[in-house]
């Protein structure tokens, strides 16, 4: 059991980037059209029914991460094996965020260099980065947290101030009913980026305050899906239905129409770099969430993982021929997969755990 | 003592090894002295050698002729005034006294004016205390010796720090003589609570060094982890605290400081009023503060001297420079090269122009204007004083101007370079301004080939190194990371002094509490029916 080391505003800092992350990138629910809200609202929902059961298995058993709970209440064979598919899937989903940090990287800034040694560079970076383990990662997203926090402000800020938004286009309410938002909700909203919190079950033990993780918890994540929400919508607002749907990364659209002074032109490109550290922490954060997992079920220390998964991380984020075809993996056709991860998983082991004598008796 | 005692014990096994036929009593410092003045004082030459510097001064008995008392000394160490006064009551003393056998020891301290003196047996000692500056007085008669504190010898005084000035505050700087130093402290703490803490650390330098700290301020764990590390340390020398410094430092592979380094007393005392530590290193003006953070470097003793809306505003100057200095080049870099479409049309035309006429692209541009100006930064610090002017002259024009009328760089990467360099001057503390020197290369090359990506990809990986670093335990990166809120009050702003109520929390962990409400207190001493003023 390792010793907890992170601060409750490091934990909600993290949680916040983390859903931030590459979300911003796309635009969600468009199946939905003007109703892309409530196709976000219901997913936020159904994730807090699912935040709410990784906090309660937390609170059963506050002294287990993800990996030692699975062997747990799993036994020794069937836990690890769990434990290791956990990996699998926390490794992909790192090799995924690499790949759109890649894709975005040759789109905006760099358009000649070979997207290998881009994701490369990236790779070594968030791998220097996993190296220092858990504690510093929580430290660093704190540092960047306000930064980020107030770029998005600013954008807000900006979009609303030059007169960008029409509001318009939020009607009409339920053109098609509720059937496409619901088929946009779930599974691909509730799959990504809201039951992506199932990587906090390995976090949540590194937290000094036992216990009283509740309340922060729940907070920093209706923030930020409130914060999706609004961000998701303006894009549609802004870009209207026909573009937003055809433009790769709308929200750097919207920036690149956003024109003050003269000077302000293209803010893009600097945005893009508050969209790097968003990236960055989600995919260090997956990162030292599989590197943990390795480390839990071998034994082998921390940093004699990094290297070897990096690697696996960057072979995986090659297997997409092109961008489009990595998209529609990601939105359309991975999602079942990752829900088997984000509640079937969970719910079992919840179950399993209230079935199981109370872990106050139980002498470790 | 274990340094000292490990010290004696190697001198100890080398000289025995080398000399082993010299007699036992030469070599063995533990040997305790018998009571024959000319076997001491032989003792004493083979030890010291034939120096020309070390004196020994016999007086011979007025009736037998024979010698009877010894004075010995290093001429440059001692002070001749307070010599003079002993040498004048131990010969009034020897005239008037035959015979020193009945107690000398006594007899010695009766007549001798001045305040340390004591009584030694060992030659281990009586050689420490020539080689700090003492008078050793023997007798004929008496076994071991008398030493006489009158240490001395040049010294320069106190004078205004060169390295750290300010325009409002103190004028007086540390200087190389360690119990001056103290004292200028105890002149600003007058309270028993002060607490020094001592070590002599260097095989052949002996240096003495002084762990200053407030009992009840200061974390009981850090001075006990420095004390252990100082303990640890076992070198030939130490000539100056950047020794000290390198070796109980956190980490060794990082170029940011972990301690400050200071001239400044009142820097140090009101460091010390935080519950951090300072360590004296005699023999030079810097005393090492620890432990610090990362925002400390970017505060200066003044801002707690003038107004708080002007210091907070420096502050951010200061860090704004840091970033300057840092970024600088390598954004200059990123954008000319990759992603002109960031700039204003006006802007681009204007660079693209200065740029046609230069050979070089922007990356060798100004990494060649930026070793440039290293060099003739390390010249100007380096150069003999008279010279002074020239190489201004040189820098100025000839590497400036005239290099862009060559043809040779464009006139904005003149700007750039130079900006970055007195960005690179505003911080207070010089540690940091170096760190950020070297980095800034590092970032330049990433530049040079990603662009604004690479910057980010050096950028990254410097702020998680800064987070990951910690000073004496203390996290490097408090109180932005992990969260102080208390502490932001003085950090990048610096609030009045009427708020300031309590003190660091991550470096004091007792005593937290630093003044009582100014406000409440005014009005209870004006009494109930005018309490409530203007204030």
């Amino acid at each position: 059991m390792s010793k907890p080391t992170i601060e409750l505003p490091e934990l909600v800092s993290t949680l916040i980037l983390f859903e931030i992350g590459s979300t911003t990138l796309f635009m969600l629910g468009s199946e939905a059209k003007q109703d892309a809200w409530l196709a976000m609202i219901i997913a936020a929902s159904i994730g807090l029914a699912l935040t709410l059961l990784y906090l309660a298995i937390y609170y059963r058993d506050p002294e287990r991460d993800l990996f030692e709970l699975c062997r747990y209440y799993f036994g020794k064979w069937a836990g690890t094996i769990i434990g290791l598919s956990f990996i699998v899937y926390f490794a992909y989903e790192a090799s995924r965020v690499l790949r759109d940090l890649g894709e975005l990287t040759v789109l905006v800034l760099l358009n000649r260099t070979p997207l290998l040694i881009i994701l490369l560079l990236s790779v070594l970076v968030v791998g220097n980065t996993v190296r220092y383990g858990a504690r510093v990662l929580f430290l660093t997203s704190l540092a960047l947290f306000p930064i980020m926090i107030l770029s998005y402000l600013f954008l807000g800020t900006m979009t609303v101030g030059t007169g960008l938004i029409e509001y318009e286009q939020m009607r009409p309410l339920l053109e098609q009913g509720w059937k496409p938002i619901w088929n946009a909700a779930f599974p691909e909203i509730v799959a990504f980026p809201f039951g992506q919190l199932v990587l906090f079950l390995v976090f949540f033990p590194l937290v000094k305050v036992r216990r009283r993780l509740r309340r922060p918890v729940l907070t920093s994540y209706l923030f930020v899906a409130i914060f999706l929400t609004i961000i998701n919508q303006m894009n549609f607002l802004v870009l209207g239905p026909h573009l937003v749907e055809k433009s790769t990364v709308p929200l750097l659209q919207v920036i690149q129409l956003i024109e003050i002074i003269d000077v302000f032109e293209r803010m893009d490109v600097l945005f893009v770099l508050i969209l790097f550290m968003g990236l960055g922490i989600k995919m260090a954060a997956f990162f030292v969430g599989a590197v943990t997992g390795l480390q839990k079920i071998t034994g082998i220390g921390l940093k004699k993982w990094v290297i070897p998964l990096g690697i696996a991380i960057y072979a995986a984020s090659l297997i997409s021929p092109n961008y489009t075809h990595h998209m529609w993996v990601g939105l359309e056709k991975m999602p079942p997969l990752f829900l088997i991860f984000q509640i079937a998983i969970p719910l079992f082991l919840f179950l399993i755990m209230l079935v199981y004598r109370k872990p106050n008796n139980i002498k470790v | 003592m274990n340094v000292f005692r490990r010290f004696r014990k190697n001198v100890k096994n080398i000289k025995t090894k080398r000399n082993e036929k010299e007699q036992e009593s030469v070599n063995n410092d533990e040997a305790v002295l018998d009571a024959s003045l000319s076997e001491t004082l032989s003792i004493l030459r083979t030890r010291i050698g034939t120096s020309s510097d070390f004196i020994i001064r016999e007086l011979a008995n007025a009736e037998s002729g024979n010698s009877q008392i010894a004075i010995s000394y290093i001429e440059g160490l001692i002070d001749q005034k307070q010599l003079s006064e002993l040498m004048e009551a131990l010969i009034a003393g020897n005239t008037r006294f035959s015979s020193f056998s009945n107690n000398p020891v006594n007899h010695l301290k009766g007549i001798i004016p001045i305040g340390g003196i004591k009584a030694v047996n060992t030659l281990g000692s009586l050689l420490t205390a020539i080689l700090n500056g003492e008078a050793v007085v023997a007798v004929e008669g008496l076994p071991g010796a008398v030493t006489v504190s009158i240490s001395g010898g040049i010294r320069r005084s106190v004078e205004e720090p060169s390295s750290q000035t300010v325009v409002r505050g103190p004028k007086e700087g540390f200087t190389e003589e360690l119990s001056v130093n103290i004292a200028l402290l105890r002149q600003k703490l007058r309270t028993p609570e002060l607490r020094i803490e001592s070590r002599t650390i260097g095989r052949y330098t002996q240096t003495r060094i002084a762990v200053i700290y407030i009992q009840g301020l200061a974390n009981p764990e850090v001075i006990e982890e420095l004390l252990s590390r100082l303990d640890a340390i076992d070198t030939d020398s130490v000539l100056e605290s950047g020794y000290i410094e390198e070796f109980i430092q956190d980490k060794t592979f990082t170029p940011f400081p972990t301690m400050i380094n200071t001239e400044r007393p009142d820097a140090v005392a009101g460091n010390l009023l935080e519950g951090n530590v300072a360590v004296i290193v005699d023999g030079t003006p810097f005393v090492l503060l620890l432990p610090v953070t990362f925002f400390k470097f970017f505060q200066s003793s003044e801002d707690y001297y003038q107004r708080y809306d002007i210091s907070s505003f420096l502050r951010i100057i200061r860090l704004f420079s840091f970033f300057i200095a840092l970024f600088l080049p390598s954004i200059y870099i990123a954008v000319t090269t990759f992603q002109q479409e960031m700039l204003p049309t006006t802007l681009l035309i204007s660079l693209a122009a200065q740029r046609e006429g230069t050979p070089l692209p922007a990356l060798l541009e100004a990494l060649l204007m930026e070793i440039t100006f290293e060099v003739i930064r390390e010249a100007g610090v380096r150069m003999p004083r008279v010279i002074g002017p020239a190489i201004s002259i040189v820098g100025a024009l000839v590497l400036g101007q005239a290099a862009v009328q060559a043809g040779l760089v464009s006139g904005a990467m003149v700007i750039v370079v130079s900006f970055t360099a007195i960005a690179s001057f505003v911080m207070p503390n010089f540690n940091m301004a170096s760190a950020v020197r070297l980095v800034r290369f590092a970032l330049m090359l990433l530049a040079g080939m990603f662009g604004l990506f690479g910057i980010l990809a050096g950028a990254v990986p410097i702020l998680v190194h800064i987070v990951s670093l910690s000073s004496f335990g203390v996290p490097y990166f408090t109180p932005l990371a992990p969260l102080r809120w208390s502490n932001l009050k003085d950090t990048l702003i610096r609030v009045p002094w009427r708020s300031m109520k309590t003190r660091p929390a991550v470096i004091s962990v007792q005593n937290k509490v630093r003044q009582s409400s100014f406000k409440q207190q005014h009005a209870a001493n004006k009494g109930p029916e005018e309490g409530d003023s203007s204030i």
